[in-house]
């Protein structure tokens, strides 16, 4: 089950016309979705569209009703894949997952989809993670629509323009035959807003039809010579038919004044930061009754020529606000304005900066550069072009530690990282091949372990060429996420094709652990609408991996042996470690209120925990840096003699043990100790406590009473 | 000028209910008649790393009169904030660096630490100045509403985010009512009780403009309880030392006792006397006897190592009894169990037979391998059971024993060495001296630190004639130390010795 249950939610899908639906961005697109008559969903989950599969996931029974199928797609390539079905059908689907890195993944099927063309709507809802908060390398996804020939819809960032912009999305799919893809910047999927709901529709040709009435039509497969046909089918029909509806049903808009010297053409996703930056310019208001014309492109491809030329045509200049780079978009209007003869000045990234986000703080300096440069008159007196920073700011934040993500409180992926650590100690340093999921904060301090992370699943294709005969061995990580998604072919399967002798480690948490907590195939758990507990080790012996071994996390000891003999055993082939135990965030939202409740019953009830002893400890902090747990933090040395803060559990330890393992296996100090606490005694636990404390105290008396010999009162 | 949004900027780290906080001020909001909007970017950064979750509230009447709807933000603009929320000392910090304190803006700030990663892994102290943080918001921030909300929230039981929600009502920075704060706390459903109970005791924290507590005094003078004859003597020596030694003089001398006896802690203070004689004769008095202040802490550390007897001295005590209980927050009367993780190693076991007796056994090949087989693994040692204190405690009344063992003997050669090395360069450079007293703070701990740290000062030490003819001797020698703090391999040690001159050992 996913990390946050959307039990709630769901109820919100079921509003019916006229209701106000309040929610997150991502769940407004749900809820757009099944109001578009919608017959399939399917995806791939990764921030920030993660929510999108969870809420879908938890509302079977209401998909059922409107016989909706969804599915949890093992990549984002089957999820595009299953565009399909509407190229035969007037079937309308979606699809969902993060991009640019889940584009890439499914970047064949959606290639093949937009030669093929769409009958039934097809939508594409891609996450942008771009900026502040993304994970992953900064690309757009604008350029896939472009080379395929998709739309790209770019909506104003609040919820009623999200939703008009799935509805119209599916209807302009259908108009031009063409996919439709809707972009979704991070901020926007999790913006909070609201917007008037419609009722649901229960398509009325459903999946049912389609299976029991098959259609084929060979002109849409991508074979010679329809493949040729579908190229000049782009340009001559659909194209030209994708132009007529975007200018028919305006889903452009033309913003602020209706006339002006200047004006600024903005990408849709951008709109609510350009109206704040002109407002802190003296330009707009809270309204966005800006005192420029404004075109605001909910359609980003493609570009409506004459819309572009006639909002051109009476200007001396206008402010081209697009994001990232290539800046296919500055490009594409000066050719437009260049064919067409017009003279107005293209402003883009000679005022705004060419890579990064633009955030409030970016675009009022280029707005300000703008106006000063191309519109004097309406600068506002007085004003820096740039807002100043502060010299406080300037000397705090080099105070201001860095935060880099890293494992949680008791993760299990954590000991493995420390077995690494100490088995490098002992046979020298390797080479280290990453993967995409929570492991990859091995990446990040304590550990630095990894050199390389070449996409999910793909931790060991990523160290395929280090095939020589060599002294040392090369380790791979992936999770168990990455080798559903590909990594048992293109990892498992092509090692051993290609006689590897490395070492892969699997991460087994039993979940999409870094994208919510999302099952999978190896997932221990039962899943009503899944088939889950398919193992891990049975599927790489089944593609042929003879040397495996399944080992615990948290047995640091096993895992450190396990490592080792991996990487000196004098077998031939790969070799595969599976390293399991549950994610602890999941487990302890399973079983803490479990404990609790047996707590309250009067249930007897072992909690472990751990601690440092501050006198026993030196401050030299190893077992951090072999650790990084969360809980696992430092305070001030209760010894005045002492320089170096102590190393401290805080409350929040879960009890895991990985720090008093790391201790004992990397013999640091003798500072560690378990603590279990007992709830709800019986009444054996309470005598031989008696008695065991009985015994002690005399002992401690005895030694109290000769320190009292020593004692300094209080002259110290 | 017409309407504008409130805009709030909550800085949190990931796990810290940020997002609670965000969606609670959201409702409160829209119960008190505003259109509300809020955006964050969690991703990865929910996993530990910093989020600024962001919330916009803009007048509903407004709206309704223009008839339009407002057209809010996503993110918070340098300078146009008004209200920031830090979940944590060092994220107000950020709020500052980013550029969201302004003249117009209320700081309303937890000032407990969450010890970054960077900070948390250094082989000393590697914590940021949080003062700085403190007076710079202090100065930026037109408001600032500052105490340590985590404290709050421990003696409420209840979350952070419900304290912290507390502390905005209580601001006044926005002109939503309490009751719409609690009646959103109620509506959540979830906690209530718990959250409206924090709430309120964020909310008076907060009202009462709340003091940060003095830090409880580590040695309160309450009642006067006079020493014991047997340390008196020793008691009436550290009197004779210059007023500025005293304090230290008298928590060394303190530890040395309880590491030993009183006779050693009289050896202690005739080796402090005589660098208290020397530090005069070099004019130490005009210098506040930085020099004897100096020795009289780390010649305690030295004196006091650490070693079997030492820890399980430490790990059986009653005070440490006491300490664990409220270490885990155990109950009254709860029956808790302790395990120590111990990994003895020959050399720990030889450290108490005599010197001969020890070598010879380091030398012998199969005393190690026996030793190895029978008890150098991992243990757990189950203090709080009988076999495991018995033992612990049997070890810890081998004091006596001490003196007689190898370790012993190495230790006092290596101080009067240390001690020989300050006195050498005294007459000649005040401040080397001192510096060298200070290298003792790079040996510590046991096993491998210990290693590691000796080597290290060996090391430096050895390089000692060419740090004396550096140009700034005793600005050279800290920073040496410096460098072998930095790295675990002593990589940068090495590398600013080679600088100085001395060649790798092979």
């Amino acid at each position: 089950m996913a990390e946050r249950s959307f039990a709630e939610e769901v109820e919100d899908l079921k509003l019916g016309a006229g209701e106000i639906f309040r929610g997150e961005g991502i769940l407004a697109v749900t809820k757009a979705l099944l109001q578009s008559g919608v017959s399939y969903v399917g995806g791939y989950q990764g921030a920030p569209i993660s929510h999108l599969m969870d809420v879908l996931s938890d509302a079977q029974d209401i998909l059922a009703s409107l016989g909706v199928h969804f599915e949890a797609s093992a990549s984002e390539a089957s999820a595009a894949a299953m565009l399909a079905a509407s190229v035969n059908y007037p079937l309308r689907g979606a699809v969902t997952w993060k991009s640019t890195v889940g584009t890439n993944v499914a970047s064949d099927a959606l290639a093949n989809v937009s030669s093929s063309g769409v009958k039934g709507g097809a939508l594409i809802i891609v996450g942008e993670d771009y900026g502040e908060g993304s994970s992953i390398m900064q690309e757009r996804s604008h350029a896939f629509a472009m080379k395929s020939q998709m739309w790209l819809l770019d909506p104003r960032p609040n919820l009623e323009s999200i939703v008009a912009m799935v509805e119209r999305g599916f209807e302009l799919s259908e108009a031009s035959n063409t996919p439709v893809m809707l972009e979704l910047r991070i901020r926007a999927c999790h913006v909070y807003g609201s917007f008037v709901a419609k009722d649901n529709v229960r398509p009325v040709f459903g999946l049912k039809d389609a299976m029991e009435h098959p259609e084929r039509d060979y002109s849409r497969v991508v074979l010679p010579p329809s493949n040729f046909v579908h190229e000049v089918e782009k340009i001559d029909k659909r194209w030209p038919a994708a132009v007529d509806y975007v200018r028919k049903h305006r889903l452009n808009e033309f913003l602020g004044a209706a006339t002006g010297d200047v004006g600024v053409i903005v990408q849709g996703g951008l709109y609510n930061t350009l109206n704040r930056a002109l407002e802190l310019a003296g330009l707009s208001d809270a309204f966005g009754d800006a005192k420029i014309p404004i075109y605001c492109l909910n359609v980003t491809y493609p570009l409506i020529d004459d819309e572009i030329k006639g909002f051109c045509l009476d200007k001396k200049a206008v402010l081209l606000v697009e994001e990232g780079q290539p800046e296919y978009l500055e490009q594409a209007v000066n050719a437009i304005l260049r064919k067409g003869d017009i003279q107005a000045k293209v402003v883009g990234k000679d005022v705004l900066p060419r890579a990064g986000e633009y955030t409030s703080g970016v675009l009022l300096a280029g707005v300000r550069k703008f106006i000063e440069n191309h519109a004097p008159a309406l600068a506002q007196k007085g004003e820096p072009a740039a807002p100043a920073v502060d010299d406080a700011a300037k000397g705090v934040a080099a105070i201001v530690p860095a935060r880099p993500a890293g494992f949680c409180t008791g993760c299990p992926e954590r000991p493995v990282f420390s077995a690494m650590k100490l088995v490098e100690k002992e046979i020298g340093k390797f080479h280290v091949s990453c993967d995409i999921g929570c492991h990859l904060f091995s990446i990040l301090p304590p550990f630095d372990i990894g050199n390389t992370t070449m996409g999910y699943g793909l931790g060991w294709a990523g160290a395929s060429a280090f095939g020589a005969d060599a002294g040392q061995r090369t380790v791979a990580v992936m999770g168990d996420g990455g080798f559903w998604h590909n990594g048992l072919t293109s990892g498992v399967g092509n090692a051993v094709f290609n006689k590897s002798n490395n070492v892969l480690v699997i991460i087994d948490n039993g979940y999409s652990a870094a994208t919510g907590g999302q099952d999978i195939l190896s997932s221990r758990a039962a899943n009503k609408s899944k088939s889950t507990n398919n193992p891990i080790a049975a599927a790489v012996r089944g593609v042929g991996v003879k040397w495996v071994q399944e080992v615990h996390t948290y047995d640091i000891g096993k895992m450190k042996r396990a490592l080792k003999d991996a990487m000196t055993t004098t077998l031939k082939g790969p070799k595969v470690i599976i390293a399991q135990a549950e994610c602890m965030l999941n487990r302890q939202r399973r079983e803490k209120p479990l404990r609790d409740k047996a707590i309250r019953e009067g249930k007897r009830v072992v909690r472990a925990r751990y601690g440092v002893d501050p006198d026993t400890c030196t401050g030299d902090h190893s077992c951090i840096r072999l650790s990084g747990c969360p809980s696992l933090t430092i305070k001030d040395n209760p010894d005045p003699l002492r320089d170096d803060p102590v190393a401290y559990v805080n409350n929040d330890c879960v009890g895991c043990g990985v720090c008093g393992e790391n201790a004992h296996a990397a013999v640091l100090c003798p500072s560690f100790y378990r603590a279990e606490l007992v709830y709800n005694p019986s009444s054996l636990d309470k005598a031989a406590a008696g008695l065991r404390a009985a015994i002690i105290s005399f002992f401690q008396r005895g030694a109290d009473k000769r320190r009292q010999r020593y004692s300094f009162g209080d002259a110290a | 000028m017409s309407a504008r949004p409130i805009k709030i900027a909550v800085m949190a780290l990931g796990g810290q209910g940020g997002g609670v906080l965000a969606e609670w001020i959201v409702k409160a909001g829209e119960r008190a008649g505003y259109i509300a909007q809020s955006t964050s970017v969690p991703g990865v950064a929910q996993r530990t790393g910093a989020t600024i979750y962001y919330v916009e509230l803009f007048p509903k009447k407004a709206a309704d009169e223009k008839g339009a709807a407002p057209v809010l933000a996503l993110m918070p603009a340098p300078g146009d904030v008004d209200i920031v929320i830090a979940a944590e000392q060092m994220e107000a910090g950020r709020a500052l660096a980013r550029g969201f304190l302004s003249a117009c803006s209320t700081l309303i700030a937890s000032t407990h630490r969450i010890f970054a990663i960077g900070e948390k892994v250094a082989m000393g102290d590697g914590r940021q100045d949080a003062a700085a943080i403190e007076e710079a918001t202090s100065r930026a921030a037109g408001r600032r509403l500052w105490f340590d909300m985590e404290r709050v929230s421990e003696e409420s039981g209840a979350a952070l985010s419900a304290v912290m929600f507390g502390a905005l009502a209580a601001s006044g920075a926005t002109p939503i009512p309490r009751a719409a704060f609690e009646e959103t706390i109620r509506a959540g459903g979830r906690g209530v009780d718990r959250n409206l109970k924090g709430f309120a005791a964020g909310f008076d924290a907060a009202a009462s403009g709340v003091v940060e507590a003095a830090p409880a005094s580590s040695s309160p003078r309450s009642s006067s309880v006079t020493p014991s004859p047997s340390v008196a003597p020793l008691v009436a020596r550290v009197d004779a030392l210059p007023e500025m030694v005293r304090t230290m003089a008298l928590l060394g001398v303190k530890k040395v006792v309880d590491f030993q006896d009183p006779a050693y802690g009289a050896l202690y203070l005739d080796r402090l006397q005589r660098v208290r004689q020397l530090d005069q004769a070099a004019g130490g008095e005009a210098r506040s006897y930085r020099l004897t202040k100096e020795v009289a802490k780390y010649l305690a550390l030295a004196m006091a190592y650490d070693d079997v007897i030492r820890v399980a001295d430490l790990k059986t005590r009653s005070s440490r009894f006491a300490r664990f209980r409220e270490d885990v927050r155990a109950v009254d009367g709860q029956i808790v169990q302790v395990w120590e993780f111990m990994h003895p190693r020959i050399e720990e076991a030889c450290d108490l037979l005599p010197a001969p007796l020890s070598n010879a056994i380091m030398k012998s090949g199969a005393a190690k391998k026996i030793f190895g087989a029978v008890l150098g693994r991992g243990r757990r040692v189950p203090t709080t059971s009988l076999t495991g204190f018995l033992l612990l405690n049997t070890l810890a009344s081998m004091r006596g024993l001490r003196r007689a063992g190898g370790r012993y003997g190495r230790e006092q050669a290596r101080i009067d060495d240390w001690l020989r090395r300050i006195e050498s360069v005294l007459a000649r450079d005040y401040a080397l001296a001192c510096e060298i007293a200070g290298l003792q703070r790079l040996i510590k701990g046991y096993g491998e630190t210990h290693e590691r740290g000796l080597a290290s000062y060996g090391k430096i030490l050895a390089a000692l004639d060419l740090i004396a003819s550096a140009p700034a001797p005793a600005a050279t020698l800290a920073r040496l130390k410096d460098c072998a703090l930095k790295d675990e391999h002593g990589a940068a040690l090495d590398a600013a010795l080679a600088k100085l001159g001395v060649k790798a050992a092979a």
